[in-house]
């Protein structure tokens, strides 16, 4: 057993509100510099949809991440040591800037300065690149809120696995329902591009597993952008030096939690340590498609377990991370309560943010009825001269999940590598929680029925109650548990203090003199 | 500034620099002959035919002496002041002013032009001993950089051409030296290998003397190059290397678009753009 720390993330899909406001928190700290101005380390797409880098998601385009040969080792798909070095001088899938989009301003100044004319001036968009007047074609969020389905929703690469007739069905008007799907660096257990770097400049911090790239090494091969499948690895134009999300590293060995967390809106995110075991990558990485899941959740070990515990104290995991990792939230969506899936496991990158799945489009059903339920209501209740009713009851208990507006099938795609009953499982918990929650506080539901759901997704009254806490009433530190950051015991792997004890620190090396 | 006048600068301060470079006092102190040799040899022979100027032999008959005396002091002077025989021998050689011999009094001027009038010492220019085929080779691996100069000094080829099918072909930034041995001669060619007159060239061999046994083989080679070049055959490769390179471009680009025919076409949101309105 080789027990080390990670610092893993949770977002609950279901409370996010789509409103940017993490990717504006990230780009203002991290991407406002020149040549990286179309970087966005945290971004917000909208599902269905391409995503950004449009189609990232489609590996057919990008060759992004490992993939699993006859002999069942796992070799990177478009990178690594053969592949890398014939196609070093041009690597050929790489995404280019219009698949992210050029990047622009407005030239505003021409609104005052403009000379007396016949028109109004106008502010032109202007290339941040070329510094040319250009056309707009794309931003960073064109297809947000599914506009442009034609063009971007109907491409959504998790559609492929979908019939004809399922994915018409999922864009009929009256069904149409979408998501949004935020997505930073998923700080990898198995990560591509650090196997893919040529110049070995990427590299995964022991202490907390985040995955940074060392500017000082990197030689702008840009493997790792291939590599990575979830395209969060960026190149810097002007520096030529590739950046990705550095989940705040500097505000987390402050205490503080990454910058996008701390200004989510929605408080989908949720920061803390898990304790996983290394010896274990390869195998589970190497897994065949359906087993990839439970083997990816079979590596994060038990923090309360003391052979765990006494395995992570010999690898010299501080008794704080230790004590992290078991009130971690993230060890509680993830292994306690079985809620949340990582993205696209089949990538086999081992990524360590997880996703607790979107419940409310799934909830919920459009059908016609007879319009009796109408005369139940409140005078002054708004009614639709129409017949047709947005149906959340739960009467049938688990009808709902496999008629759900987004099919298991896409959500499998996304989140569990096309398992359709791990994906079932996980929503009906979140399903569970709720009718629990109904049956507490409205009470129109039996309490037999109850137990029946609780029995049937292995969950019990106190989980439900703690499940609910976490995901409606959590505070601040609850959400993030941060590990303190022991920046004394790096340095003292890199030098020994004894050597400098009493010749540096506060007061004075030499005596003080006075006067001329 | 068009070639000629270029060339013309060149030779003038070449010829200028090469005055001024030679040690005065010991002229002042030789003798004719040494006077001679030491100054007016690199543009001018006695009864070896035409260098960069005349041959001298019989100047003394042809002109009279106050008349070289003034124009040796001051070829200029004379010339703007429209002296017919002087702007004659002006206009047959090239325009090519010849420097003022400011540091030649009279005295040594008469010495130079009695050393003249004697047919310089035996009729014909000094005569150096013929070059062995050894140093003849030697010159040659000198003049391609195969054998270094001993004081490092590039090779001549850096920026002298030569037609001779031994030799690889050098740069194009100074003279084709195919027939040097022809224009200046022997003594010349040595003379200016000792001291270059050239601002250029004296600038590159000033902290890198050509030794003089490097200096004869050079002399040895460039003679031989002289003596052969009417019988060499320079390969001309003509539109060959154009064609020769436009083949060889075709065959790579057919070659990377098979081994990278798998490679991301383009944007993948192309059909978008195109559709596009464009401001333009």
């Amino acid at each position: 057993m080789d027990i080390r720390a990670q610092v893993s993330m949770v977002f609950h899909l279901d409370k996010c509100i789509g409103c940017h406001t993490c990717s504006i928190a990230c780009k203002n700290i991290w991407t406002d510099r020149k040549g990286v101005e179309y970087q966005w380390w945290n971004n917000v797409e909208t599902k269905p949809g391409t995503g950004y880098p449009g189609k990232w998601e489609d590996q057919d385009i990008y060759k992004g991440g490992w993939e699993r040969g006859d002999d069942g080792k796992i070799h990177l798909k478009g990178a690594g040591k053969g592949k890398g070095l014939a196609n070093i001088f041009h690597n050929p899938y790489l995404p280019s800037v219009e698949d992210y989009y050029e990047p622009f301003t407005y030239n505003y100044l021409n609104l005052i300065e403009a000379p007396p004319g016949d028109d109004q001036p106008t502010a032109r968009p202007v290339s941040l690149i070329t510094g040319e007047p250009m056309d707009v074609q794309m931003g960073p969020n064109w297809d947000d809120d599914l506009s442009g389905t034609p063009d971007y929703a109907r491409n959504d690469p998790n559609l492929k696995k979908l019939s004809p007739a399922e994915q018409e069905a999922m864009f009929q008007l009256e069904r149409m329902a979408f998501f949004y799907l935020p997505r930073i660096c998923n700080h990898c257990l198995n990560p591509g591009c650090v196997a893919s770097c040529p110049s070995g400049a990427i590299y995964k911090r022991g202490e907390d597993g985040v995955v940074l790239i060392n500017q000082e090494v990197c030689r702008a091969w840009r493997m790792c952008v291939t590599a990575c499948p979830y395209k969060k690895s960026y190149y810097n134009w002007h520096s030529g030096k590739s950046e990705k999300c550095i989940l705040c590293y500097p505000r987390m060995e402050a205490g503080y939690a990454p910058a996008c967390m701390h200004s989510c809106v929605g408080r989908i995110r949720y920061l803390g340590v898990m304790l996983y075991d290394a010896d274990k990558i390869e195998k589970t990485a190497s897994m065949p498609e359906n087993e990839l899941i439970n083997a990816h959740l079979d590596i994060i070990q038990d923090p309360f377990d003391p052979e765990v515990i006494a395995a992570a104290k010999k690898n010299g995991v501080p008794d704080s991370t230790i004590k992290a990792a078991q009130n971690s939230p993230t060890y509680k969506f993830v292994k306690e309560w079985g809620m949340a899936l990582p993205l696209h496991a089949e990538f086999r990158t081992l990524p360590m943010l997880f996703y607790v799945p979107p419940l409310l489009p799934v909830m919920a059903s459009v059908t016609e009825t007879d319009g009796a339920q109408k005369s139940k209501l409140n005078p002054i209740a708004k009614t639709w001269t129409d017949n047709w009713l947005y149906d959340t009851s739960t009467e049938e208990l688990w009808g709902t999940i496999e008629q759900s507006r987004f099919p298991l099938k896409y959500m499998a795609s996304m989140f569990t590598a096309g398992d359709e009953k791990a994906m079932a499982e996980r929503l009906k918990k979140l399903m569970a929680v709720r009718i629990y929650r109904r049956w507490k506080t409205v009470g129109d539901i039996d309490e037999a029925k109850v137990n029946q759901v609780l029995k049937d997704t292995h969950l019990t009254k106190d989980e439900c109650e703690s499940i609910y806490y976490l995901t409606s009433l959590a505070k601040f530190n609850d959400r993030f548990v941060v590990p303190p950051a022991h920046r004394e015991q790096a340095i003292e792997m890199l030098e020994f203090t004894g050597d400098v004890k009493g010749s540096t620190g506060f007061g004075f090396r030499q005596k003080p003199e006075r006067g001329m | 500034m068009n070639l000629k006048t270029l060339w013309r600068t060149l030779v003038a301060g070449a010829a200028l620099a090469l005055v001024f470079s030679l040690d005065v006092g010991s002229a002042q102190a030789a003798g004719g002959d040494q006077k001679f040799n030491s100054v007016c040899a690199g543009c001018h022979s006695i009864g070896g035919g035409k260098r960069v100027g005349p041959d001298l032999k019989g100047v003394t008959d042809r002109r009279s002496e106050a008349w070289l005396l003034k124009f040796i002091k001051s070829s200029q002077t004379m010339i703007n002041s429209g002296d017919p025989d002087a702007v004659k021998v002006f206009n047959e050689y090239n325009k090519t002013p010849m420097p003022d011999m400011a540091q030649f009094s009279e005295a040594d001027i008469k010495e130079i032009l009695e050393y003249i009038k004697g047919g310089g010492g035996g009729g014909a220019a000094p005569v150096m001993a013929p070059a062995t085929p050894a140093e003849i080779k030697l010159g040659g691996e000198l003049f391609q950089g195969i054998v270094r100069l001993k004081n490092g000094g590039a090779a001549c080829n850096s920026c002298h051409h030569v037609t001779n099918d031994a030799v690889i072909g050098g740069g194009v930034l100074a003279k084709d030296l195919t027939e040097v041995f022809t224009r200046v001669g022997g003594t010349g060619v040595g003379a200016i290998l000792g001291k270059p007159p050239f601002p250029v060239m004296e600038a590159a061999y000033k902290d890198a003397p050509i030794t003089p046994e490097e200096s004869r083989a050079l002399v040895g080679f460039l003679q031989d190059v002289d003596k052969k070049r009417a019988m060499q055959t320079p390969k001309d490769y003509g539109n060959q290397l154009v064609l020769g390179g436009t083949g060889m471009f075709i065959v790579l680009m057919g070659l990377y678009s098979f081994a990278w025919r798998r490679r991301k076409p383009g944007p993948v949101n192309q059909a978008i753009f195109d559709r596009q309105v464009k401001s333009q």
